[in-house]
């Protein structure tokens, strides 16, 4: 009796045990490496598969704070963006097909940064407002074509302003953010969320020395390549 | 009098919150919001924003002696060249170059787009 309820205890935490969680090294190894390491990174044009769209010129307008806080040259999105407007593209879609060496050739870089938005969705609730957003993110390098990091994540952000622990600071935050920017801190918590994973790049002061951090989960690194395809 | 003070104290607060450094070690003033402006809202008056933002970029690096961050000269440079200050720009560009030496190509692209005589208007 006692031996099936301990058997039924651990088969439950291997099931746990299943949310299984990588160091930066192990799941991404390129990003360590001499060789392959990228510099530089082109983001091009969001892929929105919801119907919010307004959703990609915010997820645009916040990404080259995280990626460059993480220590990576982000090709400037404002003039990228446009030139890949004066060639007809303004979805990522058009350019999935493409081999990512037209990249290095044309714009000089390292490696290109996709996003797929999957979810939008904001839900009000009596006392507060949250959006549920998910997101997924692959780096792929202009060398070989081949994945240097990935993560897909879906996270609740309160819409309700953040807070900056003084209240009355909050309120005038909260009165000079109104109008049409309440989105931007959104944003920003979900792109600043996902770069959590990614190994710190050359103009970081610790390059090289994250590689034990734990903070991969396996799934979702592994879902972000599904949802490109 | 004590209430003057505390509103002081909490501008002081406010202004001093507005000009923090991000965690990558630079300073990005109000960039994510005058570029949302600017591809929501094309204008001259968005664009003009944003030209300030980067400027306050450049200006409250120096100050804090802190690395200008990622493609901000090469933005500017691209609203001056936009405006036909084609000099001013490739002062810009070249800057950007200086500071990340991995943009070179795509820079160099850039400056091939600018008209070939550079005269400042």
């Amino acid at each position: 009796m006692k031996f099936k309820l301990i058997a039924i205890m651990a088969f439950t935490l291997l099931m746990i045990g299943c949310a299984e969680v990588e160091t930066k090294m192990q799941a991404y190894p390129k990003m360590y490496s001499p060789t392959e390491k990228p510099v530089s990174m082109l983001v091009v044009p969001v892929i929105n598969k919801t119907t919010a769209a307004e959703a990609s010129d915010l997820i645009n307008a916040t990404l080259t704070v995280p990626f460059a806080d993480s220590g990576y040259y982000v090709l400037p999105i404002s003039i990228v963006s446009d030139i890949f407007k004066r060639e007809g593209i303004v979805e990522g879609s058009q350019i999935l097909g493409l081999p990512a060496s037209v990249f290095k050739t044309n714009f000089g870089a390292d490696s290109v940064l996709y996003i797929t938005i999957n979810k939008w969705d904001t839900n009000y609730i009596v006392i507060a407002a949250n959006v549920t957003v998910g997101m997924s993110y692959v780096l792929v390098s202009t060398a070989d074509n081949s994945v240097l990091w990935s993560y897909d994540q879906e996270i609740a952000v309160s819409t309700s302003p953040q807070s900056s622990g003084f209240i009355l600071l909050d309120i005038v935050q909260t009165a000079i953010n109104t109008a049409l920017t309440d989105y931007i801190p959104i944003a920003r918590q979900v792109n600043a969320a996902a770069v959590v994973t990614i190994p710190y790049g050359k103009y970081h002061p610790q390059v090289g020395q994250d590689g034990d951090m734990e903070v991969v989960l396996k799934n979702s690194r592994e879902k972000a390549l599904e949802q490109t395809d | 009098m004590s209430k003057k003070l505390i509103v002081i104290l909490f501008l002081a607060t406010l202004v001093s919150a507005c000009s923090t450094v991000s965690p990558g070690g630079y300073y990005w003033g109000k960039y994510s919001y005058s570029y949302h402006e600017l591809i929501k809202n094309p204008s001259t008056k968005s664009r003009t924003a944003h030209q300030e933002t980067l400027l306050d970029i450049i200006a409250e690096s120096q100050e804090k002696s802190l690395r200008v961050p990622p493609g901000i000269h090469a933005e500017l440079g691209n609203i001056l060249a936009f405006n036909n200050q084609t000099a001013a720009a490739v002062s810009e560009f070249n800057k950007e170059v200086e500071l990340y030496p991995e943009s070179k190509v795509f820079i160099e692209r850039l400056l091939s787009g600018l008209p070939k005589r550079s005269e400042e208007t």
